[in-house]
This record gives structure tokens, C-alpha cells and sequence, in this order.
């Protein structure tokens, strides 16, 4: 039954205008200084939007950086470091940049020589610009949030949660929503409370259909994850 | 039913109304590309949907083509080494045989636009001479990998690129620092064209048996055409290493003339030199126009191979792993972006690590399944005509908005 004393959930989607700054890196030098000095969206992309072009369960790592530090550059401790810091943790991309430098500025300060990739394997270096648009899909009550969970885009689920929490550093859409409806705060805490720094788009599909099942148990509201 | 309406029965729903309401803020607009030819190659193939379908979203959109001497297709195809990094020597005649062309084709093409997306380096002077309030905004679609051209080369063609508004490369991996933005979009393709829509099992079998292939032995497969930078000759040193293993295996080499690739035959007399007597190996010069018989030579390899030493993308591999393929390819280019160890094929570096992969591949019936069906997935959601198609919606609003200055250019960052 819908309240209607709630707007109506509604579903938006995105795209990435993807573009390439003509550096890269080589170094763990270059890499500190690229982390100083490129463009926000460089910051953005390779932190966090990166999650959009996860097709495989391939990567250990959440964050190009991570994955680059542990993989060509052969830097296991800092990759570790890299893949721990949470971007969504940070006001602004000022603020994470920072983090950023400190992180590989202390590992380099302790180094005896600079690590280099093999040529081939260097870190290109992009930025990316979030076109978002409303699909015209609205959602009236958490039982057609549960059923429209499962065949929403990935890109939809980027947007709703990654992009939510970067837009308002607070809390996803999902659960933003569903506390407005009585009832549905422990529902809603659950999803907020869902560490999706370590999930792929997929996996977090699937933990979203699991939470709801747990909560919706109704028989046939959401299909198998 | 139109174009967009079929493809929705592949993609989905979402997928077109996405297109739908990205296309309102263009609707109208009128969009030129230009390239070299008009078959032959992956750039036409692009263009041959791309406009219509643009066209069908409200997008004034056309199609012209850069005419000019046979010269013309010589310099440009060295040109076209050069950007590429192999060395092609050019006289300074060439290259203002380069820029004349271009100057006559100003004057003769259809170009009054909002936008023109001049494709890889045939027409790129253009911008120089055409009269400045005929075009809003010039774009530079590189199709190749630029990242290591000849010094004198990328002088040549630097200056024109200074005239651009915006460049497009496949990944970042083939860019130069510009003055302009670059946006990234990796090529796609139509899987409801001729040579990737599914095919009769009756015309699969009848199209082998016409190009005698063995429809009931095992089949290594590349389509390209014949360039050194494909590697042909090493695709053969690979399947001599694999056939003692398996007697009863085919290569089948398969290629088809480009009006702007005059080193072709020459190539392909190699290839035929290296291929002798061997009648499992089976080298075919296809009509431009081959599409059907390309998808029934890739819907019935067992392995696909695209042993570049160089590529740009390498749409003949995303054509095979929406075939349900797996492929083996060199370990450069676009082709790093579609095949994934293990999980669509396998990235090797050279004749021998083709052959080892072939092998193990051999081997593994149920691993080249589902190889393929992850590859199929794959290339839906990544690789296909309608994300192509958003992407350059999207570039086209960010050209033509007015804070374009968000995508920082090189110089700007």
C-alpha cells in the first residue's frame, strides 16, 4: 500500500563522460605527484566511480590506485594502505587527496629507491563527469522497491548508492527513502549499514536482494538473487 | 518496427529509453562525420550504423566521405603507420599531397554542421580549410593506437589538431597530451548487422563447405586484414606448433581488401609463401561485403585468434565474444580491454604462447564454453552499438555545452 504521505522513489540512472588527462605514471613518484595535482575528477574517477567499470569479480582492491601500487608497481604494503582509505568517508575530494599523499608520501619516505613499473603496465591516468537522468520509473512503496531492486541497471545502482553517499556523505537513496515510511527504519538501517566499499555492483545487487528478503519475507516478493 | 525498436529486443528496454532522453538535448543538431571510405575496415562499419541510428533519435546526422588520387591512399595509409609507430618513410611532397587533398574536399563536402567528427588522420586538415562559420565545433576521432607516433609524423598532423575542440581515442593508454579535451569511448558493435546477427544452421554449414572449411574439425579462426601488424605469419607459426597435437586441426586466415590499404596484397603474398601446401590451412581474400560468410567462419571456429602486435581496438575480437568464442589475442591495444585470463580467452606475447593457450583451450571443452558465455555477457553490456551510441551522446553534450571547460585539457589540469 502506498503512503501517501511520501513522494515516490524515483529511479535515475547515469553515465560517464570519460576523458584522459595525457599523463600517467610510472613511478611511485609520479603517482604522488599526479595525486597532488590532477583535476579532481581524476581523484574521483580512480577512487570511486571506478566501481562502474568492474565487470569481473577480478580485484582484490576497491580503488585503481590500490590496485596499481599492489599489482605493476609490486607495493603489497601500500596497496593494502591505498585500498583501505574510504572515499566516502571525506567531505570533499580536497580532503581525500589529502589522505592520498600522506599515505604514498609516507611509504616513499622509507623507501631506499623509487619503485618503477615495467613499460606497458603504467597507470593512464582519467577523469570522468556524471550525467544523471531521471528514467521516468517511480516507486511508491518498499514492497516495488524490493521487486524493482533486481532488474535496475547497475549504473541505477551506482547512482543510488555510491553517488548518494557521495552527494550527501550520509546515507544511500534506498534508505533514505524507505525510513520516511513507518515501519521500515530497521529495514532501512540495515541497507545504510551495508559496507559496500568491498563490493562490485553485482555483489552489491545481491546483498541488497538479501536484505530484503530478510525483511519482506513475504513469499514471492523478491526473486533469487 | 524501426531500427531502435529491434535492437531493443537485445539490450533491453532501459537501454533505448536511456538513448530516448539523452537524444532531447540534440534533437536537431546537425552532426557530419567524415572519413576515408565508405567500405572496408572498422570505421565504416561504425559510421554504416551510427548515422541512421542517430538520424532515427532526432540527430541530424550524415555521412561524408574524403576523396582523392591513388596517391593519396599511400600517403595516408604511411601516414597511418607512422601515427602507429612504424616507421614509413614520407617525402615533404607526401605530406602536401595531404594537405591538398584536404583543401579540395573542404570546398567539395557537405560540411555546414554544429558538429564535425573528422575520423583518424585521412581528412584531418580539414578544420584548416574550411571557412570558420561553416562549423561550431570540430572533433578528432582517433581510431588507433597515437601514443607512440613518429617524431615527424605527429608534427605534421600536431598542427592540425591544434584546431580541434574536443579529440576521442579507444582508452588512455593511446593518447598524447592535447590542447583538448579527450574524451574516451571504446568502438562497439551491431549485433543485428549481417555479420553478427545469428545465422541459419543450413547457411552456417553451406557457407564452410563454399569456402572449404571442414564444418566437423576443429577450427582456428582470424579475421583481419592482411597487415603486418596483425601478425598473420605468426598465427601460422602458432598452429604448426599445435597441429602435430592435433592432426585433424584448420587455421583459416580470412581477410578482406580496404580501399585505403594498399600494402594488402602484398601481405597476403607472404602469407600465402608461409601457408605452402597445407590444405588445412585455408587463407581467404573476401569481398568487402563478406559479412555473412566473416559470422559463419567465426559462429563455427573453435578458437578465435587475434594475434596483433599492434591494434586499435580489435572489433573482430568483440565480434567473436558475442559469438560465444573464446580468444586468444596479443597482448596490446584494445584487445587488453576485451580479453581477460580465463575469463573471455587469454592475452598472449608471442607464436609460442598462442600455440600453448591454443592447446590448453583444445583441451578444455567446457572451459571454452564458458569462456564464450562470459564473453557473450560481456560484450552486452560493454561492447555493443547502443553504449557506443550513448557515449558519443554524451560527448556531443559536453562539446557543445558552454562550461565545457569541467573536462580539463592537458594543459589545463
Amino acid at each position: 500500500m502506498a503512503d501517501n504521505r511520501v513522494e515516490p522513489f524515483e529511479v535515475k540512472d547515469c553515465s560517464l563522460a570519460r576523458f584522459a588527462v595525457g599523463r600517467s605514471c610510472s613511478s611511485l613518484r609520479e603517482l604522488l605527484d599526479a595525486i597532488r595535482t590532477v583535476p579532481e575528477a581524476v581523484i574521483e574517477h580512480h577512487m570511486m566511480r571506478c566501481a562502474l567499470e568492474d565487470h569481473f569479480e577480478l580485484y582484490e582492491f576497491p580503488n585503481d590506485f590500490a590496485r596499481w601500487c599492489w599489482g605493476p608497481l609490486g607495493e603489497h604494503v601500500l596497496g593494502e594502505r591505498l585500498a583501505l582509505i574510504d572515499p566516502y568517508r571525506h567531505r570533499d575530494i580536497a580532503g581525500l587527496r589529502t589522505e592520498l599523499a600522506n599515505v604514498v608520501e609516507d611509504h616513499l619516505w622509507h623507501l631506499d629507491r623509487v619503485p618503477y613499473c615495467r613499460p606497458g603496465l603504467e597507470l593512464h591516468l582519467v577523469g570522468s563527469r556524471l550525467v544523471s537522468y531521471d528514467t521516468g520509473e517511480r516507486i511508491t512503496t518498499p514492497v516495488a522497491l524490493a521487486e524493482a531492486i533486481p532488474r535496475l541497471s547497475r549504473r541505477s545502482l551506482f547512482y543510488h548508492v555510491h553517488e548518494a553517499w557521495r552527494r550527501s556523505g550520509r546515507s544511500d537513496d534506498f534508505s533514505a527513502w524507505l525510513e520516511k515510511h513507518p515501519g521500515h527504519e530497521q529495514l532501512a538501517q540495515r541497507i545504510r549499514s551495508i559496507d559496500f566499499h568491498f563490493l562490485n555492483l553485482s555483489q552489491l545487487r545481491r546483498e541488497l536482494i538479501e536484505v530484503f528478503r530478510e525483511y519482506l519475507p513475504e513469499k514471492g516478493v523478491v526473486p533469487p538473487a | 518496427m524501426n531500427r531502435l525498436e529491434t535492437y531493443e529486443q537485445v539490450v533491453g528496454h532501459q537501454e533505448i529509453t536511456r538513448l530516448r532522453y539523452l537524444a532531447q538535448g540534440l534533437r536537431g543538431a546537425r552532426v557530419v562525420h567524415v572519413n576515408s571510405t565508405r567500405t572496408g575496415g572498422g570505421v565504416a562499419e561504425i559510421l554504416s550504423w551510427m548515422v541512421p541510428l542517430m538520424r532515427e533519435l532526432g540527430i541530424d546526422a550524415h555521412w561524408e566521405v574524403i576523396t582523392g588520387p591513388p596517391d593519396f591512399y599511400r600517403v595516408t595509409k604511411a601516414i597511418h603507420n607512422n601515427l602507429q609507430g612504424l616507421p614509413v618513410p614520407l617525402k615533404d611532397e607526401d605530406l602536401q599531397l595531404h594537405r591538398d587533398v584536404n583543401r579540395d574536399n573542404a570546398e567539395k563536402l557537405a560540411l555546414e554542421a554544429d558538429i564535425v567528427i573528422v575520423h583518424d588522420p585521412q581528412p584531418i586538415f580539414l578544420p584548416e580549410f574550411t571557412p570558420k562559420n561553416r562549423v561550431k565545433r570540430w572533433v578528432w576521432r582517433c581510431h588507433v593506437d597515437a601514443s607512440r607516433p613518429t617524431r615527424r609524423v605527429w608534427k605534421h598532423l600536431e598542427s592540425a589538431i591544434n584546431r580541434y575542440d574536443a579529440a576521442i581515442f579507444h582508452m588512455a593508454a593511446f593518447t598524447r597530451p592535447l590542447p583538448c579535451p579527450m574524451f574516451l569511448i571504446p568502438p562497439s558493435i551491431d549485433p543485428l548487422s549481417d555479420k553478427n546477427c545469428p545465422l541459419p544452421e543450413d547457411e552456417r554449414i553451406e557457407t564452410l563447405r563454399r569456402l572449404n572449411v571442414d564444418p566437423d574439425r576443429p577450427l582456428l579462426l582470424q579475421v583481419s586484414r592482411f597487415d603486418r601488424f596483425k601478425d598473420p605469419i605468426g598465427v601460422i607459426q602458432a598452429y604448426r606448433l599445435v597441429k602435430p597435437y592435433y592432426p585433424d586441426l584448420q587455421l583459416c586466415l580470412a581477410g578482406g581488401p580496404a580501399d585505403d590499404d594498399p600494402e594488402g596484397p602484398e601481405v597476403l603474398r607472404e602469407v600465402m609463401e608461409h601457408a605452402g601446401s597445407d590444405r588445412d590451412l585455408i587463407v581467404l581474400m573476401l569481398p568487402p561485403n563478406s559479412h555473412r560468410e566473416i559470422n559463419a567462419l567465426q559462429r563455427s571456429a573453435t578458437i578465435v585468434l587475434q594475434k596483433s602486435l599492434r591494434e586499435g581496438f580489435g572489433l573482430t575480437v568483440t565480434e567473436a565474444l558475442w559469438k560465444g568464442k573464446p580468444v586468444i589475442g596479443g597482448a596490446c591495444g584494445g584487445i587488453t580491454l576485451q580479453v581477460h585470463d580465463y575469463h573471455t580467452g587469454f592475452l598472449v606475447y608471442s607464436p609460442e604462447g598462442a600455440a600453448y593457450r591454443i592447446r590448453y583451450l583444445l583441451r578444455y571443452a567446457e572451459k571454452r564454453q564458458r569462456m564464450g558465455r562470459t564473453g557473450h555477457e560481456f560484450v552486452r553490456e560493454h561492447f555493443l552499438l547502443t553504449r557506443h551510441l550513448r557515449d558519443y551522446m554524451i560527448m556531443l553534450m559536453c562539446v557543445t555545452q558552454k562550461d565545457k571547460a569541467r573536462i580539463p585539457t592537458p594543459f589545463a589540469a
